[in-house]
């Protein structure tokens, strides 16, 4: 039982987190790519690799809760 | 079977015999060239039939299998072992990892011994040009994200590896559970990574050029740094692994909550969540590996 509450926090925070990451990460781009239309090609490559950086962060805690959440 | 079940199947087959009545009286109906009206009518009565069919079909399976809903999931970290002699054992995983590269290669030897040699110079067939394609782009891809000094090299590595990565993404479609979701089969690429970030450095600077590299431009502080950024260089398969494990996980983790949670009426549900689970995301992971990778190689390189 308290692993479980345990992964639930670490799940919520890391989500909270890494979303936020990412939602800055997102309009940051489209505000650039509506800006300059030309570059969006190249904009959209580093918006894939920034949101997949971001991403593994929230992955990371991801792992830990699930290896919480089974441990016996 | 439960009194509830049976109740299910009955109005389930009882709506799908009424809907198919209204389907084939609306198909009559409208004859060769129906109005708008009719078509749409049609459009509705078919709808009701896959509905009541699924009814039908989903109550008949959970009375019969004994397959309830239920928000609960099996889930072991590594995957179960499998003995291989002398009281040795394997991960199931790592034996369908090595399979599939046994099949993955047989398969490219046979391309490359009955199909490469009817390829020719001038009049491109229509399985040559999607291969001309394929290699064009990787290769162009490539040469920009490292240099294109380097593709020869990185290029075929990159596209086996994705290849292999995504068979082993797919074998999850057959039920088993797919060695990309093992920690130790991603681990190992980001090991692969790594070897390729170092010979690809090494190559191209030299020994020494590759150590200045790593130590930074301000030449006292190069002690200092070179362990750092060693240190560095070793998150980078365990960042690789992590993210391409957690991925996998979790995309496996969702399908197998979806199909215990629908239970007895996991009828073609599935299969649509599949094709992002099992196809999309795999294919977008594989993206990001490899442009990762690529990324660290380029770096290497400076």
């Amino acid at each position: 039982m308290t692993n479980a509450i345990a992964a639930a926090i670490i799940m919520a925070a890391t989500v909270l987190g890494v979303g936020f990451g990412m939602c800055f990460a997102t309009s940051k781009a489209v505000e650039s790519a509506a800006r300059q239309p030309e570059a969006a090609g190249r904009i959209q490559t580093l918006l894939l690799l920034g949101c997949a950086l971001a991403e593994s962060i929230g992955l990371y805690g991801f792992i830990i809760a699930i290896i919480l959440a089974t441990a016996k | 079977m439960e009194t509830k079940q049976i109740i299910l199947a009955a109005v389930g087959a009882a709506l799908l015999g009424v809907t198919l009545a209204g389907y084939i009286v609306a198909k009559r109906g409208g004859g060769a060239q129906p109005t708008k009206k009719q078509r749409r009518i049609r459009k509705l009565w078919f709808v009701g039939v896959l509905i009541s069919a699924y009814l039908t079909a989903g109550s008949l399976i959970t009375g019969l299998s004994g397959k309830r809903s239920e928000l609960k999931i099996e889930f072991e970290m590594f995957s179960e072992r499998v003995p291989l002699f002398a009281g040795i054992t394997v991960a199931k995983t790592t034996v369908l990892g090595a399979a599939l590269l046994v099949i993955l290669t047989v398969l490219m030897l046979l391309f490359r011994f009955i199909a490469v040699p009817k390829f020719t110079e001038g009049s491109p067939g229509r399985l040559q040009n999607v291969f001309e394609l394929i290699v064009e782009t990787l290769d162009s891809f490539v040469g920009k994200a490292t240099n294109p000094g380097m593709t020869p090299l990185l290029a075929p590595y990159m596209l086996s590896v994705a290849l292999y990565m995504f068979a082993s993404a797919l074998t999850e479609l057959f039920g088993l559970r797919a060695p990309i979701s093992d920690l130790t089969f991603t681990f190992s690429l980001g090991l692969c990574t790594l070897a390729l970030v170092n010979i690809c450095g090494i190559r191209e600077n030299g020994f020494g050029g590759r150590l200045r590299n790593m130590g930074g431009p301000v030449p006292w502080m190069r002690p200092i740094m070179v362990p750092l950024k060693m240190v560095s260089d070793f998150a980078v398969p365990i960042s690789l692994a992590c993210r391409l494990f957690g991925n996998m996980m979790g995309g496996m983790l969702v399908m197998e909550l979806l199909k215990g949670v629908l239970g007895g009426f996991a009828l073609g549900l599935p299969a649509v969540a599949g094709i992002y689970f099992n196809l999309i995301h795999p294919m977008l992971q594989i993206y990001i590996f490899v442009t990762l990778s690529l990324t660290y190689i380029s770096e290497a390189l400076e």
